[in-house]
């Protein structure tokens, strides 16, 4: 068994990691609209693996940096991100399998759900909505439950998650 | 049922997801400017280390593209530059062959060479210009140095040239002194140039004389430059001298060239010899000097002008030191000209008024000398 105080290390290195994809990396993808979310595939393995109101911090200081560096409604980001956060940490409780497909879906509804919760906040029009949610977010959802397979295939023993490969 | 820790655990996530979404509800319906404050605060501590990165990633991307469009634009002028002294040959031809146009008082149709991937490209050209532009058989082709060679072939867009370096082309040609004529036909060496055939032994041509074609036998008309003598290729029996031509036009460079509709009368202005050109660009400086000439003489007697002026003024400005003469001398040195004429009065002599000293005027007024 791993020590908690190993595996918190070891969690750390793994969304150090993300966040520096997603501010380094993610710039020079190709589209950037659609390339994979690493901060919410980090929001959504943290969530996976802690308790609901851990989940809710996590999700609200995701939400509030995503609120300060992007030009959408302030707390539209904090807002969003904090109800996926608890609402995935309370799902994995209750509902979903050790499967390895199926956290990667669960990290794609994740995603969508956010983008969803946000454009609504944001008060959007209604065509824009419906073509981010229709055509981007679903493409962006599906870039990064793939990337949150490749993670868990890499870091499966770091994060303590049972699969059923 | 869970146990007390269990729910207390469950309160506790309850709390914290209350606070976290009640502050972000404070967020979503605060006022924007605090919105604002807020997250320029955030980017500028907490966040600045994400800020920074994401900066350098732009920074990279934006590098990248930039050396893509530098790279290409490099390129793009490689090209330009390695395609850059063939477009100026190319419009140097373009304008000797407009202008040789412009000199030329036969019709002619100008016409693109489209060269082959053959060996025997230079003996016979292929021509955009066929029947439906005029051309016709046994019209001669012309480049801006001269002769290239006649129309063998028409079709109706395009025709074959048999040039000079064909072996069975002839013409007719004269030196440019008029001094010797012969046949010129290509070397029957295989050497690549022209033989100044069938000039008679007596007549001697010096090395560089300009020959061109003489216009007998209706084909060629007279004055096109066909090449230039370099020396003696053999004598035969004591008759005839055979000369070494170099060929005045290239066909396989030869880009464009005019063919020659209607040949007819002397062409021999149309081409001007380097030596007439010679003389027309040392006529030129001839005159350029002496314009200079005179502009100068000009020039100089401007300038002396200016100095007698300037000289005389200030002869008749100066006033002179005053010379001071005794009067009994005055009036012995020049009697003549101070006293009058008249007959000397009976009285005794009074003596002479002082003698007059030349100066200028506004002088005192006993100078009357002037």
């Amino acid at each position: 068994m791993i020590p908690a105080r190993a595996n918190r290390i070891q969690l750390a290195v793994v969304m150090l990691l993300l966040v520096t994809l997603h501010f380094y990396v993610r710039p020079r993808l190709w589209g950037p609209r659609v390339s994979p979310d690493f901060l919410m595939v980090g929001l959504m393995l943290f969530a996976m693996r802690s308790g609901p109101g851990a989940s809710a911090v996590a999700g609200f200081l995701v939400g509030l940096a995503a609120d300060s560096l992007t030009p959408a409604r302030f707390g539209a980001g904090a807002l969003a991100h904090t109800v996926v956060a608890y609402v995935a940490s309370w799902a994995r409780a209750v509902f979903f399998a050790d499967n390895l497909l199926v956290n990667a879906a669960f990290v794609a509804v994740g995603v969508w759900l956010r983008d969803f919760l946000v454009l609504l906040v944001s008060g959007s029009g209604d065509r824009p909505v419906l073509t981010e949610l229709a055509v981007y977010s679903p493409l962006q959802a599906l870039s990064s439950a793939l990337f949150a397979l490749v993670v868990l295939l890499a870091f499966r023993e770091w994060f303590s998650i049972r699969l059923d490969a | 049922m869970g146990s007390a820790s269990e729910r207390s655990y469950t309160r506790r996530d309850t709390v914290l997801f209350l606070v976290c979404l009640g502050l972000s509800l404070f967020g979503v319906f605060s006022p924007a400017s605090w919105g604002q404050s807020l997250s320029a605060g955030l980017r500028e501590t907490v966040l600045w280390p994400l800020v920074w990165l994401q900066v350098r990633a732009e920074e990279g991307k934006t590098s990248r593209v930039r050396l893509r469009a530098i790279t290409a634009q490099r390129d793009s002028a490689s090209y330009l530059v390695q395609g850059l002294p063939s477009l100026l040959a190319e419009n140097d031809r373009l304008r000797q062959l407009l202008s040789l146009s412009r000199r030329l008082r036969t019709r002619y149709v100008a016409a693109e060479v489209l060269h082959q991937s053959q060996a025997t490209d230079g003996r016979t050209l292929l021509l955009s210009a066929g029947s439906r532009e005029g051309v016709s058989a046994f019209d001669p082709v012309v480049a801006p140095e001269g002769l290239v060679g006649v129309v063998l072939n028409v079709a109706e867009r395009s025709s074959i040239v048999m040039t000079w370096a064909h072996p069975e082309f002839r013409v007719s040609a004269f030196t440019v002194t008029g001094n010797a004529a012969g046949v010129v036909a290509p070397s029957a060496a295989g050497e690549g140039g022209l033989e100044f055939r069938g000039v008679p032994y007596r007549d001697s041509v010096p090395v560089g004389a300009l020959v061109l074609s003489s216009g007998l036998g209706g084909v060629y008309p007279k004055g096109i430059p066909v090449g230039s003598v370099t020396g003696v290729v053999r004598e035969q029996a004591g008759w005839e001298r055979v000369y070494r031509l170099q060929p005045a036009a290239n066909p396989g460079s030869a880009g464009h060239v005019l063919v020659l509709l209607a040949p007819g009368g002397d062409l021999g202005r149309a081409f001007p010899s380097d030596s007439a050109l010679e003389a027309q660009r040392l006529d030129s400086l001839e005159r350029l000097r002496v314009a200079d000439s005179v502009a100068q003489a000009a020039r100089d007697a401007r300038a002396r002008r200016a100095d007698s002026i300037a000289v005389i003024r200030r002869d008749t400005t100066r006033v002179p030191p005053r010379r001071i003469v005794r009067p009994d001398t005055a009036g012995a040195a020049r009697p003549s000209t101070v006293a009058p004429s008249k007959p000397a009065p009976s009285t005794p002599p009074a003596p002479a008024p002082p003698a007059p000293v030349p100066g200028p005027p506004g002088a005192a007024p006993g100078d009357t000398a002037r």
